[in-house]
């Protein structure tokens, strides 16, 4: 136990080392915010990375990989995929968020659509339908401390000490703001990524070697993926890699990644540099997890399959640098998530309905990060069965946002109504059909009720688009808005700040 | 303020249909429907991994690729 929470020990100490050492007062809420769109690509790139894949890459796709096998490489297409949008979106919102001083995913609605209330709406979904999946983050370190405890510690008590850690973790998250996140996720994804991604080679080679396991070897079943006679239905993983794709982006703490780059180059060579991290990342992570299901203790706990082998192949030592490894996934993910709930709930919550001074706001997002900490952190110690339910429910309801966020930048005919409209009718949609049918819809063929919710809204968006067209003001001020990006196109003429429009 | 039009729009067509080519590889079902179950090797992978290794490494060639003519328009627009 000494070596295993000795290296987590370590590790905490060296982030909160590199944390104290960059610590800097922010002059405004836009530098606590979005970190004073002052990151260069590197940091992007490992921010996006250790943002997306949280610590349960390894628990929850690593059990999916030695359960299901080749299937579970849906996750590695939706996730290239959300790359490809990061490189698409790149440009208009980078420049709409620096010419107009956009903060959140909401503040980008709310220019768009010139409706401040719709910012409300946004970032009410985005955090009531991330809350379930913080709290998951946190209970999944209760894995890790099992794991690194050697099956001393029981699995509530565990739970228990990860709340902890992650939680006192969160004070420099609070403290620092983006600026925290952004140079953490720096340390932290080099660690679990590139340095959990060297492990993954390892570990597969000694499951090769040692334990004789290779492709050739694995069950016929592993190589099944939903098709026509599946009991998930033949669109089902048509619906996971759909969803997925386009909901990465819904996410407010995906999202305000495309706010926290010195410029469109940065962003878009963040791309280039986390598509080749990701696919390697991937492959390795599942063909490691289908080669360890010729493992009996990992397929006997799927969840550990990530601690029992690297405690197998390399003893304490591993399972320590196993442990470290996950940690730096969760704690970028956590960090991530808790900041930039933090600073919706000033900027888009308070601060839309209140005049606030920059101070003011950052100390709402410090208070709000800090209660959003406290209410995950008792969440995550109570026995909560239908959690995880309620979390995949709320991910049928944040894919709500893709149909007014990405027509909205792409597109100047939709409007307000539309996007109100859509996103609320979408939502009823998706939590009606779950409500109903319980997940598994009879006639879905495997659609899942996010499916049929954005076709609903899609539906609605279009259809307002072209019955209630813009008033010829309402049409210029949104022609005005693709100008100004028309006018920087590539970042190549310097974007001029155009101020914080008035909204309705 | 002048708009700078990019010099290269042949560039971009292509990439935009290659972004709309990994969109259609990863996401239309008959493909992954006809890689279901098959175990036959494909330079010595099972077909039905090949089909996903075979998805992503066409997403991430695209990526880096539209990563290199942006690079290259700009270099040319200097």
């Amino acid at each position: 136990m000494i070596i295993t929470f000795g290296l987590l020990a370590l590790f905490f100490a060296s982030v909160v080392g590199v944390l104290q050492r960059n610590r800097t007062v922010d002059q405004s809420f836009t530098d606590y915010a979005v970190g004073g769109r002052s990151f260069g690509a590197r940091y992007q790139a490992m921010s996006f990375l250790n943002t997306w894949y949280p610590g349960s890459m390894f628990t929850a796709f690593g059990a999916l990989s030695v359960t299901a096998g080749v299937m579970s490489f849906y996750v590695l297409s939706y996730s290239l995929l959300t790359v490809v949008l990061l490189f698409v979106l790149a440009r208009p919102v980078w420049i709409w968020g620096k010419a107009y001083d956009l903060r959140t995913q909401g503040d980008l609605f709310a220019l768009r659509y010139g409706s401040r209330h719709i910012r409300t709406v946004a970032a009410l979904i985005g955090i009531v339908s991330g809350l379930p999946w913080l709290v998951l983050g946190m209970q999944a370190l209760g894995n890790l401390f099992q794991a690194m405890s050697l099956g001393t510690l029981s699995f509530s008590t565990s739970v228990v000490v990860g709340v902890l850690v992650i939680a006192l973790r969160q004070v420099w998250t609070v403290r620092m703001g983006m600026r925290g996140v952004v140079i953490s996720d720096y340390l932290q994804g080099i660690v679990a990524y590139i340095g959990g991604g060297l492990m993954l080679v390892g570990l597969i080679v000694w499951l090769m070697v040692a334990r004789g396991s290779t492709l050739g070897t694995l069950d016929p079943k592993m190589f099944a993926i939903p098709s026509f006679g599946s009991k998930e239905g033949p669109l089902y993983l048509f619906a996971l890699m759909f969803t997925g794709a386009l909901g990465g982006w819904c996410w407010p703490y995906i999202f305000v990644r495309l706010f926290t780059a010195d410029g469109v180059r940065s962003l878009k060579k963040s791309a280039a540099l986390a598509v080749p991290l990701t696919f390697l990342f991937g492959i390795a992570l599942l063909i490691f997890g289908m080669l360890a299901s010729k493992v009996p203790e990992a397929v006997a706990k799927p969840d550990d399959v990530w601690f029992i082998v690297s405690h197998q192949a390399g003893g304490l030592v591993l399972l320590g640098l196993a442990g470290v490894v996950l940690l730096a996934a969760s704690m970028g993910h956590t960090d991530g998530n808790i900041q930039a709930y933090g600073a919706q709930l000033a900027n888009d919550l308070v601060g839309n309905y209140v005049r606030l001074e920059q101070r003011q706001m950052i100390v709402i997002a410090k208070v709000g990060m800090l209660l959003l900490t406290l209410l995950a952190s008792w969440l995550a110690t109570l026995t909560l069965p239908a959690l995880f339910s309620l979390a995949v429910l709320a991910y049928q309801g944040i894919i709500q946002l893709s149909i007014p966020q990405f027509l909205g930048i792409f597109w100047r005919r939709g409007n307000r109504q539309g996007a109100f409209a859509g996103m609320i009718l979408g939502f009823v949609t998706a939590v009606g059909l779950e409500v109903a049918f319980g997940g598994h819809l009879p006639f879905g063929y495997g659609l899942t009720s996010g499916c049929f919710g954005l076709a609903v809204n899609l539906l609605v968006y279009v259809a307002c688009a072209y019955l209630l067209p813009h008033s010829a003001e309402e049409q210029r001020r949104v022609d005005d808005l693709f100008t100004v990006i028309d006018a920087n196109r590539e970042g190549r003429v310097a974007v001029t700040p155009q101020g914080r429009p008035a909204m309705a | 303020m002048p708009i700078q039009r990019s010099p290269a729009p042949l560039r971009r067509g292509i990439v935009k249909l290659w972004f709309a080519l990994d969109a259609i590889v990863a996401l239309a079902p008959p493909l992954y429907w006809a890689a279901d179950g098959r175990t036959t090797p494909i330079a010595g992978i099972p077909a039905a991994l090949f089909y996903f290794l075979a998805v992503s490494l066409c997403i991430t060639a695209s990526l880096i690729a539209a990563y290199v003519l942006d690079a290259t328009d700009e270099g040319v627009a200097a």
